[in-house]
């Protein structure tokens, strides 16, 4: 286990470097993310890990370009995000990046396939026929295309968020605890879909979570504690992230 | 548990009291209206009263009523002795013709307590062949001070001498007013009778001793009190301001319909965002019963609070505005204090808003408490409705669609001489709440199919329009809430302009027809001299057209030898010729076209048509005493003919019957604007006639003025009124659009999280908004042009139907403008929001 591993930037999809977030001012300011340095290699899935609080979601946020850093620096596929304009964030998270939410947050009025497509639309671009094809054959949407979300059950829904990170060929998917609103066989269907997409299809995979069980899809986890580094562990399972977690959690 | 219940619900109307009002703003807009007519109507009749020209309110009896033998002079001098009488003033009048022109003398004794006008001028008359005269008489007439003109009237045959004494003012001046002692008009016109005589009881005697006393002095004549008189003209007067009120109550019931479907949809959006909590506090135990108890008594706390707002504003407003009124110098009476209309409006608010709450909150209390563990985003999906909303939509529609029928079967047949028209307006009314909540009920399956159509040109500018009308279709029970009040609204207001266009139509038509120019000379009877007719047409400086026509009362028509209709005297019959006059030239028809006329043609006024059974195209022949001519019916005209003429026909058909060919009158405009055009065309008359006898001189743009104002008055008070229910319309879209984008925040979170950029989202959720609008709009129009149509028939005035396509077209971009703008403010509230708070709102 390495702590302040430098971060590989040059070759990371995306990495962040000296990341602060304060939240609020004065007394109550809280240091969501206090420095932290760390880069998410291409076509490799990797899991963010931490307690409530530790900061793991800010820091996808900030990755992602939802939410804009105190002091530090964002680069996506060595793209400065940091200090961007809405506009240009906006471009970037419509254009390079994909998103699974844990409450699927599918618009209830459009179609599976509408759904899918929505990003495309916005950015006035044709899905790619094949991928499309090849998405809802691997996630077995073919018979649900002109049901609405009200009509899917929760892992098929998740199925269609996927799907709608991934139409667009993003260079990440940042997933945001994509399991726990599933229950454990649709949340093993979600997690092995996101791994077939970076073994297939090349793509790169950030996902926040808290359960061992889904940390142990990812090739690499990066724990959080108080906002900063808390380790690393490679190749991990089951066994080595609860081992991981229960260590960190000893230590505060 | 249930006090819990309530309180989560109230406390957090109590907290935010800003949405409690714009819940209930609605409600708080139409207490206001009902509680501000209330008002306006004790305001309108309290001025009307006190503002009463009629008999002064000192006179204690009044002798002599109409339809009675009226007192005669020797009545007059018997009263006059009658001890106790302090004063007894004989009202009577004479029409007299001076010179080229005409006044109507009345008597008044020009000081006292039973006085009517007031010397501003001069000194009053006081011997037979004195006069004063009303400031417009002076300047009409050219009198002033010391002139002395001639004229005869009343029982007096031959001219005789009239001098100005003084100039009164009056509460009315027509402009041919002219006033002297009883005694003085008595002795000059030859009266034997009067109207009848106002009588003041001296100080010291007993009114009932009096009037035993004048009754026996004056047999037979009908005695009442000053006050039984001036009640009576005063309800006169009331009555007309009822009847005003019928129309006026009429806008208000539509404008509280109005209100109730707004706090209808904007409760059920309300309870929709609080769906969560109300699932929550379902999943901890609370009952149906306890929630719907909950939530009602949130609506009549809402009423309460917005009625109680809405009546005080309107009285607050009630006594404001006849102040300022006052102090610009207009006499306007304050209104009383209402106290029990006040709380009963309050108490109908109340109702109001309990009734209307009820649908949302069953609805809601039906949430299921597995709803607060699943995810908002799915929960907003309900697309169609259910069985009983099918069922009890097509009752109402049923039901709307029979009251028209009814509506329709008691309109007004053409020859119906009295007509009530309460009934109809009120199955009229009836039919439209049902039609509206019918539309309520239905609404959502409308919604598609009307946004299929209306939404396509959108869908091809691109994701966002589609987006746009994805959303809206993809939620067709929200939309068909919002779109509901829209078309409520466009309804009202297609209604005042198509109402207001036919009005106008009408009111264009009667005056073409009765003052088809500013001024009329005729010869009584007579010709006109040609000196006349040449120098008014003389005079270009004054005025701007003069048209003369002759016009003979005694034509006929006949069939062959038969004699058609039933009037013996025969058809007054003029050859105006209408397309000279810019009023008369775009006259519409009943039947035929007025392009057609010419040698042998002949136009019929609508009574005369029907009188000798023609229609357009009938052939007939024209008959004056013994010369006939062959025509042919190419015109049946609506309703009168110019100058009240039956037939119109073509000078040279007047020549072949043998009508003279002197003039009989003549039509002239002025050509300067304003009442000095008017009097200077009046003075080139009047040197045009010059003494010409029996020669008289109308100003018939007066009596245009007075009908211009009334109409003007009636479109007016309809504009206020409906802007007032379009101010329920927008407030219920304004608010509707605000909660609705509220409710989505967290799809908008998703939108933005996706790549929508802040721009983006704004004019989606705008072009959302204005889509509400366009599909109310729509279904807007589609009910108001018949239903206005209907309203119009049901009035019974005869107007014509129109449809004024620019107006209708304007109002619907207006409204859909409108409604985008109502979605302004609340998108860019949205597009504010960063994704990352959106996604995280809980609901």
């Amino acid at each position: 286990m390495t702590t302040h591993a430098p971060p590989q930037t040059s070759h990371a999809a995306v990495a962040a470097v000296d990341l602060v977030k304060v939240y609020g001012s004065g007394e109550t300011a809280v240091r969501a993310l206090d420095g932290v340095s760390v880069g998410f290699g291409r076509a490799e899935f990797t899991a963010i890990m931490g307690s409530s609080g530790s900061g793991k979601s800010t820091l996808m946020h900030c990755l992602a370009g939802l939410d804009t850093a105190t002091s530090g620096r964002v680069l996506l596929g060595g793209t400065e995000l940091t200090g961007r304009s809405d506009r240009t964030l906006t471009r970037v998270r419509r254009e390079r990046i994909g998103f699974v939410f844990q409450s699927f947050n599918l618009l209830p009025q459009l179609t599976a396939a509408q759904n899918i497509t929505l990003p495309l639309d916005l950015a006035g671009r044709r899905p790619d026929a094949d991928l499309l094809a090849h998405l809802v054959r691997v996630l077995g949407l073919g018979d649900r295309l002109n049901h609405r979300p009200s009509e899917l059950s929760g892992g098929q829904q998740q199925r269609v968020a996927l799907a709608r990170a991934l139409v667009a060929r993003p260079e990440v998917v940042f997933a945001d605890e994509p399991t726990g609103n599933l229950d454990s066989r649709s949340g093993a269907e979600v997690l092995t879909i996101l791994r077939d997409s970076v073994r297939d299809l090349g793509q790169t995979v950030v996902m926040v979570t808290h359960d061992p069980i889904a940390a142990a899809y990812a090739d690499r986890v990066v724990l959080l504690a108080d906002g900063r580094l808390a380790g690393e562990i490679d190749k991990p399972d089951q066994v080595s992230v609860t081992d991981a977690l229960r260590e960190l959690a000893a230590r505060a | 548990m249930r006090a819990t219940v309530l309180r989560t619900q109230t406390a957090a109307a109590a907290r935010r009291p800003g949405r409690l009002i714009l819940t209930g703003l609605a409600i708080l807009v139409a207490s206001f209206v009902v509680f501000g007519t209330v008002l306006v109507q004790q305001i309108t009749e309290r001025t009307v009263r006190d503002n009463l020209s009629g008999t002064p309110a000192v006179t204690d009896l009044v002798i002599g009523s109409p339809g009675e033998p009226p007192p005669t002079v020797a009545d007059v001098r018997q009263i006059r002795a009658v001890p106790g009488v302090a004063e007894a003033v004989a009202r009577a009048s004479a029409g007299i013709s001076v010179g080229e022109g005409y006044l109507n003398l009345q008597a008044d004794p020009g000081t006292g307590p039973l006085s009517t006008v007031r010397l501003i001028e001069g000194s009053y008359p006081d011997q037979p062949g004195e006069i004063a005269v009303t400031p417009r008489t002076a300047e009409r007439l050219g009198l002033s001070v010391g002139t002395t003109t001639s004229g005869t009237g009343g029982e007096l045959t031959a001219p005789a001498a009239l001098t100005v004494t003084g100039v009164v003012e009056t509460a009315a001046d027509a402009g041919y007013d002219a006033y002297a002692p009883d005694s003085a008009v008595i002795a000059w016109a030859r009266l034997t009778g009067v109207e009848r005589v106002d009588l003041r009881v001296s100080a010291d005697a007993s009114t009932e001793v009096v009037r035993q006393r004048v009754s026996a002095a004056v047999a037979g004549q009908p005695i009442r009190s000053g006050a039984e008189v001036r009640e009576a003209e005063a309800n006169a007067a009331a009555e007309e301001v009822g009847r005003l009120f019928i129309l006026v109550g009429m806008f208000v019931s539509i404008a509280v319909v109005a209100a109730a479907l707004v706090v209808t949809s904007t409760f059920r959006i309300v309870f929709a965002q609080r769906m969560r909590q109300l699932a929550l506090l379902r999943a901890v135990g609370a009952s149906r019963g306890t929630l719907v108890r909950a939530l009602t008594a949130e609506g009549a706390l809402t009423g309460l609070v917005a009625g109680v707002v809405g009546v005080v504003s309107a009285l607050a407003l009630g006594y404001a505005l006849p102040a300022v009124l006052r102090a610009t110098g207009r006499a306007v009476s304050a209104p009383g204090l209402p106290l029990a209309t006040a709380v009963l409006v309050v108490i109908g608010a109340v109702v109001l808003t309990v009734l209307a709450v009820l649908a949302p909150a069953l609805s809601a209390a039906r949430v299921s408490p597995l709803e607060a563990l699943r995810t908002a985003s799915t929960t907003a999906g309900r697309r169609g409705i259910g069985v009983l909303r099918l069922v009890g939509g097509l009752i109402l529609a049923i039901g709307a669609v029979l009251a028209a029928v009814a509506t329709i079967s008691q309109l007004p047949k053409p020859d119906q001489s009295s007509y009530d028209p309460a009934m109809p307006l009120l199955l009229l009314v009836g039919s439209g709440a049902l039609a509206f909540f019918a539309l309520v009920a239905l609404g959502p399956l409308l919604v598609r199919p009307v946004l299929a159509v209306v939404g396509w040109p959108l869908r091809q500018l691109g994701p966002l329009g589609r987006m746009s009308v994805g959303g809206i279709g993809g939620a067709p029970r929200r939309a068909a809430a919002v779109s509901v009040v829209v078309a409520l609204g466009t309804t009202l207001i297609s209604g005042v302009v198509i109402g207001g266009t036919s009005l106008q139509v009408l009111a264009d038509r009667e005056m073409a027809l009765a003052a088809p120019t500013d001024f009329e000379v005729t010869g009584n009877g007579a010709t006109l001299p040609p000196a006349v007719v040449s120098r008014a047409e003389a005079a270009h400086g004054a005025l701007a057209r003069v048209v003369p026509y002759r016009k003979v009362d005694d034509a006929t028509l006949l069939r062959g030898a038969d004699r058609l209709g039933a009037v013996e005297s025969g058809y007054p019959m003029s050859d105006l010729d209408v397309a000279v006059l810019p009023s008369t030239g775009d006259l519409d028809v009943a039947q035929g076209s007025l392009d057609d006329r010419g040698p042998g043609r002949i136009v019929l006024n609508s009574w005369v048509a029907r009188d000798a059974g023609l229609r357009a195209g009938d052939t007939a022949t024209l008959a004056v005493a013994t010369r006939r001519v062959d025509v042919r019916v190419v015109a049946v005209l609506p309703g009168d003919g110019p100058l009240h003429a039956g037939i119109l026909a073509d000078p040279a058909d007047l020549d072949r019957l043998g009508v003279p060919s002197a003039y009989t009158g003549l039509l002239a405009d002025a050509a300067g604007a304003g009442e000095d055009g008017r009097t200077a065309g009046v003075r080139a008359l009047r040197q045009a006639i010059a003494g010409s006898d029996g020669v008289g001189l109308t100003v018939l743009a007066d009596e245009r003025d007075r009908n211009d104002a009334l109409v003007r008055t009636l479109v007016w008070i309809a504009v206020g009124l409906v802007s007032l229910t379009v101010l329920i319309a927008v407030v219920g879209v304004g608010s509707t659009t605000a909660l609705s984008v509220v409710e989505r925040v967290r799809e908008s979170g998703l939108l933005r999280a996706i790549g929508l950029s802040r721009t983006g989202l704004r004019t989606m959720l705008t072009v959302e908004s204005g889509l509400y609008g366009l599909i109310g709009a729509s279904i807007g129009l589609v009910l108001g042009v018949p239903y206005a149509w209907l309203a119009v028939q049901a009035l019974g005035i005869a107007a014509p139907l129109t449809a004024p396509l620019l107006p209708l077209a304007g109002l619907f971009v207006v409204l859909v403008g409108l409604t985008a703008l109502a979605g302004v403010l609340p998108a860019r509230r949205a597009s504010r929001v960063s994704p990352v708070v959106a996604l995280g709102t809980d609901g």
